[in-house]
């Protein structure tokens, strides 16, 4: 029997999450211990408290890159920046959902908990240097995300939506666990990076460098597997079907923390997986995540266009994002990795705002989230619709906001690629897309508002998070810059040592 | 690695299917069937099954006591190896199985005051 | 005089005001008005300035800054002006105040409107000024939203259809001219150090000539639908019949005159043997503008619908100037462009001010009018005169110079052209006739005011300016002639076909 050697615990690399994890049990223990009161202020002060801290320490590794705990964890740029965003995200949901919370007489601990645990999940999908522990990752968030959107007990719609999220992500983790199982038949480990020799210490990217005459069909097949997994997550076509009814069912608040931190999540996995591990199979899935691209585009914006629920209108344009943000996937560079860090970041804090503005706008049980239910906004509530016109011309890709310099920096990395024929779909869709966020403002500006106009009561975290995001908005549109530096110092993925000559991007 | 090298695990496939399908087969063909009241009932456990309601419905609180006892079983299940590797894993395994275990009693006070335990209203 | 950099002072003294103007109380609708047209008439006087600056008899840009934007992409923030663009500046900061003055009669959310228009105008002036493709960009679209607002608030009749329809053709022409600029940045990359946005450096970028061609087609998407070219006009007598007097105003006289602007300084510029091979097809889109759209003005029923038709027709002979490839006709355009911007926007104030007294623009609904208005229909009948192009009015000397210039590379293909001034006459005449003269039918007409003080203010120096023009074009011809050489050189001699094929097909 060989000598048991404990591994080193190196915890700097998941110290965020480990962060979420503790203050989500101390929060659920606190309030058990603490028992009923009328204001529980003290659960959304434990959250962000608990979110700053791990933010924190996402951005205390700032420009490490290392890998840890046994080769599973990956330390660097690309990491830390999703970490950070994933953490603001966390913080705005919480804020949003206090206020939702409250009026609906829904506030539980267990919201805030497993907020806290989702985004530790998320957290882990980027830094997952490993498919077990991305798989790991996947299930953590993607369940505390089923609780959440069923978490308005009394609505049947809500538990609808659970139920269908539910099935057909469990439907989609079996796919992604084929893949894995796949690629471990065919590199001999699960682990992205693997050790300088391929035999002793395996894993995909060594196996790819050192053996590149290697038979790899069977990893061309796990990897197809590992796109519909991943492909589920961000609501691509056509595993796209949840989307509309998960959004439409679970409380806005949730519902622009999944198109937010969901779809980021799942971004940092396709990128660090397709764009840096299995670069040099490019041609092998290429034609595949383009071919999803394109119908996820076409399918996201033509469908919205129909709708007239806001929550699913934004669903099916969460969707038609997540085709342009594949764009910058397929173009595999430096400026396709960077541009989606962008993209996603900002079209985060749009859509979450616009979320924000969604929850307070439907007032109690979500009654008011038919588009009709817009019309004349702008008369009665001018600040909330042009908070809400800004996040749309966000999300439209008009310029001066953060969403139009998103829509460049994707866009541009593909054409740089030479897909300039897959960008011409998406400005063409693009087009079709701002036909329906027109829809809302011209219900909220240039039709009347029906009957009396209710008053609306915002709550001061709400406001606060909507002026926030609106404020970033405009601010990452004017002065890209900083973001677009970070985003732009984040592309440096995990490299093996130079020695082995492999850069982990080309283009 | 290749395919080829797979082709055992194809041929275990076709094997075990063929056989699967083979023996239902054969044995619903060979065996004798004599049917009786008695063996026509559903079986339960010796009691004999309730004639008026077929979809009768069980309290929710089944499900929950199943669902924690499986959690908390898995925490004896993993006590098991430690014990036997106790003295090579010396402090390390302590510290890893207290963090194991605080966890775990967090989720037990949590269960434990949120109700979850008691069975009347 | 250089010290001051009254160019940018012009710029951003709209935006500027825009902003202070939101935190005026919006019941306060009266100081509202005032400072608009304050901040309007200030931002005229910059422009003066760039005016007494400006240097006659050099092609170049003049008065340039150019500071760092965003480094990381080579966007920069550079302006300056050039014989082309100072007229199109001149003309905007001089409208403006008029239309401030005209809507004067506005009586709904007076704040939003004074606020959008000048916020428009910044976004017009941007484009006129940017030598920056992002920066061009970003101002292009800003002017699409307050637009969009103007057209769907404060417009008559079917504004909510018009507006939709002005913004989603004006977006998608722009999508694809966004792709373009994408392209040709990445293209940009051989021949300097590093891709850039820079006008000046982006001349000249090699291509090959299919290349070339579907990227010119790309801006010419843009730039058609703005100009517009039939068959991309539609959007237009909507767009023009439904907005508001000022609306109207800027949209005939400055938002057309983008796209004739962006075709001269873009797509000639950057692929002149595009232009060169396409410019047949485009002097026969225009003269099948001009034709067509005279016919069309002259069954129109409704004046302001009629005049909107006037414009396809004129702006055909805009484009015809630009395209026949010789100094005079290149002069002859960008002049004309100046003088349809008068000429129509004084049409569109004057239609405005009938609406104003009789909340109407059925021409069957007026008749006699002479009697009872003298003084406004005197204005109207110059206006209509110079717009038809009489000797010694402004119109003239513009069409001329590009009749002239068509009849020496062209030959017969004047005729159809000049076909249309006659078609001009008929339409205008005869609908001014119908208008103005006769009897008086309907009794409403028989006692209507007169001008008023405003209107005094806002038309003398309007007519002032006509006839300026008229009698004496050279102050203005002489700024605009060394750039339209370099135009015309641009079109008729320059190349960007690199030498050996193939070194800028793939970016």
């Amino acid at each position: 029997m060989p000598e048991f050697t404990p591994p080193q615990v190196q915890l700097a690399g998941v110290a965020p999450e480990i962060t979420l994890l503790v203050s989500a049990l101390i929060l659920l223990i606190v309030d058990t211990l603490i028992g009923e009161r009328p204001n529980r202020w003290f659960l959304p002060v434990m959250a962000t408290a608990g979110l700053v801290l791990a933010g924190a320490f996402a951005a205390s590794t700032w420009g490490d890159n290392e890998l840890q705990l046994s080769g599973a964890i990956a330390l660097d740029g690309f990491a830390s920046f999703v970490k950070i965003s994933l953490a603001v995200f966390g913080l705005l949901t919480v804020w949003v959902g206090r206020d939702y919370l409250v009026r609906d007489a829904l506030e539980d601990s267990e919201f805030y908990a497993l907020v806290l645990l989702a985004v530790a999940g998320m957290m882990l999908m980027a830094a997952a240097a490993d498919l077990i522990i991305m798989f790991l990752a996947l299930e953590t968030f993607s369940i505390a995300l089923y609780v959440l959107v069923a978490f308005k007990s009394g609505s049947l719609t809500s538990q609808e939506s659970a139920m269908k999220y539910f099935l057909l992500g469990a439907f989609s983790s079996a796919f992604f666990l084929l893949g894995i199982a796949l690629t471990y038949g065919a590199v001999g480990s699960t682990a992205l990076y693997g050790g300088r020799d391929p035999v002793s210490e395996p894993g995909i990217a060594s196996f790819l460098s050192t053996s590149p005459t290697a038979n790899t069909g069977l990893l061309v097949l796990a990897t197809g597997f590992l796109i519909i997994g991943l492909g589920f997550k961000i609501a691509a076509v056509p595993f796209h079907a949840w989307t509309p009814d998960a959004y439409q069912g679970a409380p806005s608040p949730i519902t622009g923390f999944m198109a937010a931190g969901t779809k980021f999540a799942a971004f940092a996995a396709i990128l660090r997986l397709f764009d840096a591990t299995l670069f040099s199979l490019r041609a092998e899935w290429r034609p595949l995540v383009i071919a999803i691209a394109v119908a996820t585009m076409i399918i996201g914006s033509v469908l919205a266009v129909v709708q007239d629920d806001i929550k699913r209108l934004l669903a099916y344009s969460s969707i038609a994002h997540a085709g342009f943000i594949l764009t910058a996937v397929i173009a595999a560079n430096d400026r396709g990795v960077s541009g989606a860090l962008f993209y996603l970041a900002t079209y985060g804090l749009a859509v979450l705002g616009a979320f924000a503005v969604v929850s307070v706008v439907s007032g109690q049980d979500e009654a008011r989230v038919r588009l009709a239910g817009y019309k004349g906004l702008f008369f009665d509530h001018p600040a909330l619709a042009v908070a809400l016109t800004l996040f749309l011309l966000s999300l439209a890709g008009v310029p001066v906001t953060a969403g139009f310099f998103g829509k460049l920096v994707v866009f541009g990395a593909a054409v740089q690629a030479s897909y300039s024929w897959v960008v011409a779909i998406g400005v063409i869709t693009s087009a079709i897309a701002a036909f329906f966020y027109l829809k809302i403002m011209v219900r909220m500006y240039l039709e009347e508002s029906e009957g009396e106009s209710s008053p609306l009561p915002i709550g001061r975290l709400a406001a606060g998070v909507i002026a926030i995001t609106a404020v970033a908005t405009i601010g990452f549109g004017v002065v890209p810059g900083p973001l677009l530096r970070a985003a732009e110092d984040a592309t440096m993925f995990f490299q093996p040592a130079p020695e082995t000559g492999q850069a982990p991007l080309g283009g | 690695m290749t395919l080829s090298a797979y082709l055992p695990i194809l041929l275990l496939i076709i094997i075990s299917t063929i056989f699967a399908v083979a023996s239902i087969f054969v044995s619903s063909k060979l065996a004798p069937s004599r049917w009786t009241f008695a063996k026509r009932l559903p079986y339960e456990c010796g009691i004999v099954p309730e004639q008026s309601d077929e979809r009768e419905r069980f309290p929710v609180k089944f499900y929950l006591v199943a669902m924690l006892f499986i959690i908390f079983d898995i925490e004896t299940v993993f006590l098991y190896p430690w014990a036997v590797v106790y003295q090579e894993l010396a402090v390390f395994g302590l510290i890893e199985m207290v963090v194991f275990i605080v966890i775990l009693l967090a989720a037990y006070v949590y269960v434990w005051r949120r109700g979850g335990l008691e069975w009347a209203e | 005089m250089n010290d001051l950099p009254f160019l940018d002072l012009t710029l951003f003294l709209p935006l500027v005001g825009a902003l202070v103007m939101v935190l005026i109380p919006k019941r306060w609708e009266a100081l509202l008005r005032l400072a608009a047209l304050v901040v309007t008439t200030a931002t005229f006087v910059a422009s003066l300035g760039v005016l007494a600056s400006f240097e006659s008899g050099t092609p170049g840009f003049q008065q340039v800054t150019e500071l760092s934007w965003i480094p990381e992409w080579g966007i920069g923030y550079i302006t300056g002006v050039d014989g082309v663009s100072l007229w199109m500046i001149m003309l905007t900061t001089f409208l403006m105040p008029l239309c401030i003055l005209t809507s004067w009669t506005i009586k709904t959310q007076v704040k939003p409107y004074f606020i959008l228009l000048l916020t428009l105008e910044t976004g017009m002036l941007g484009v006129f000024s940017s030598l920056d493709m992002f920066l061009f960009y970003v101002f292009w679209e800003a002017v699409l939203v307050p637009m969009y607002f103007l057209i769907g608030m404060w417009g008559h009749g079917r504004r909510v259809y018009a507006a939709m329809k002005f913004f989603l053709f004006t977006l998608a022409g722009s999508l694809f001219m966004l792709l373009s600029i994408l392209y040709l940045y990445f293209a940009s990359q051989g021949s300097a150090a590093a891709p850039t946005f820079d006008y000046r450096s982006l001349v000249g970028t090699p291509l090959a000539l299919e290349v070339q061609i579907l990227l010119f087609l790309g801006f010419f998407a843009s730039f058609a639908v703005k100009v517009p070219l039939v068959p991309l006009h539609t959007w237009l007598p909507d767009a023009h019949t439904e907005a508001p007097t000022a609306g109207s105003v800027m949209l005939a006289a400055v938002l057309l005159k983008m796209g004739a602007y962006g075709l001269i300084r873009f797509g000639i510029a950057f692929f002149p043997d595009a232009a060169r091979l396409l410019a047949p097809a485009i002097i026969a889109l225009a003269i099948v503008g001009i034709l067509y759209g005279a016919l069309i003005a002259i069954v129109q029923h409704d004046v302001k619908r009629l005049v909107a038709y006037s414009s396809v027709a004129h702006l055909g002979f805009v484009v015809l100037g630009l395209f026949v490839g010789t100094i005079q006709g290149m002069s002859g355009g960008i002049l004309q462009m100046l003088n349809h911007g008068l000429s129509t926007g004084a049409l569109f104030l004057l239609v405005g001010a009938l609406y104003d007294r009789r909340h109407t623009r059925e021409i069957s609904e007026f008749g006699g009018l002479a009697r009872s208005v003298p003084v406004l229909a005197g204005i109207f009948l110059i206006v209509v005169l110079s717009s038809l192009g009489l000797p010694g009015l402004n119109g003239f000397a513009g069409e001329f110079l590009v009749l002239l210039a068509t009849y020496q590379s062209y030959g017969w293909w004047v005729i159809p052209a000049t076909f249309g001034i006659v078609l001009a006459a008929i339409y205008l005449l005869w609908a001014y006739q119908r208008v103005f003269h006769g009897a008086v039918s309907i009794e409403a007409n028989r006692n209507l005011e007169d001008f008023r003080m405003r209107e005094y203010v806002m038309f003398v120096p309007l007519v002032a300016l006509i006839v300026a023009i008229g009698v004496y074009p050279k102050p203005f011809l002489e700024r605009i002639e060394p750039s339209a050489k370099q135009i015309v050189r641009q079109l008729n001699d320059a190349s960007v076909i690199p030498e050996t094929r193939g070194l800028a097909e793939a970016p």
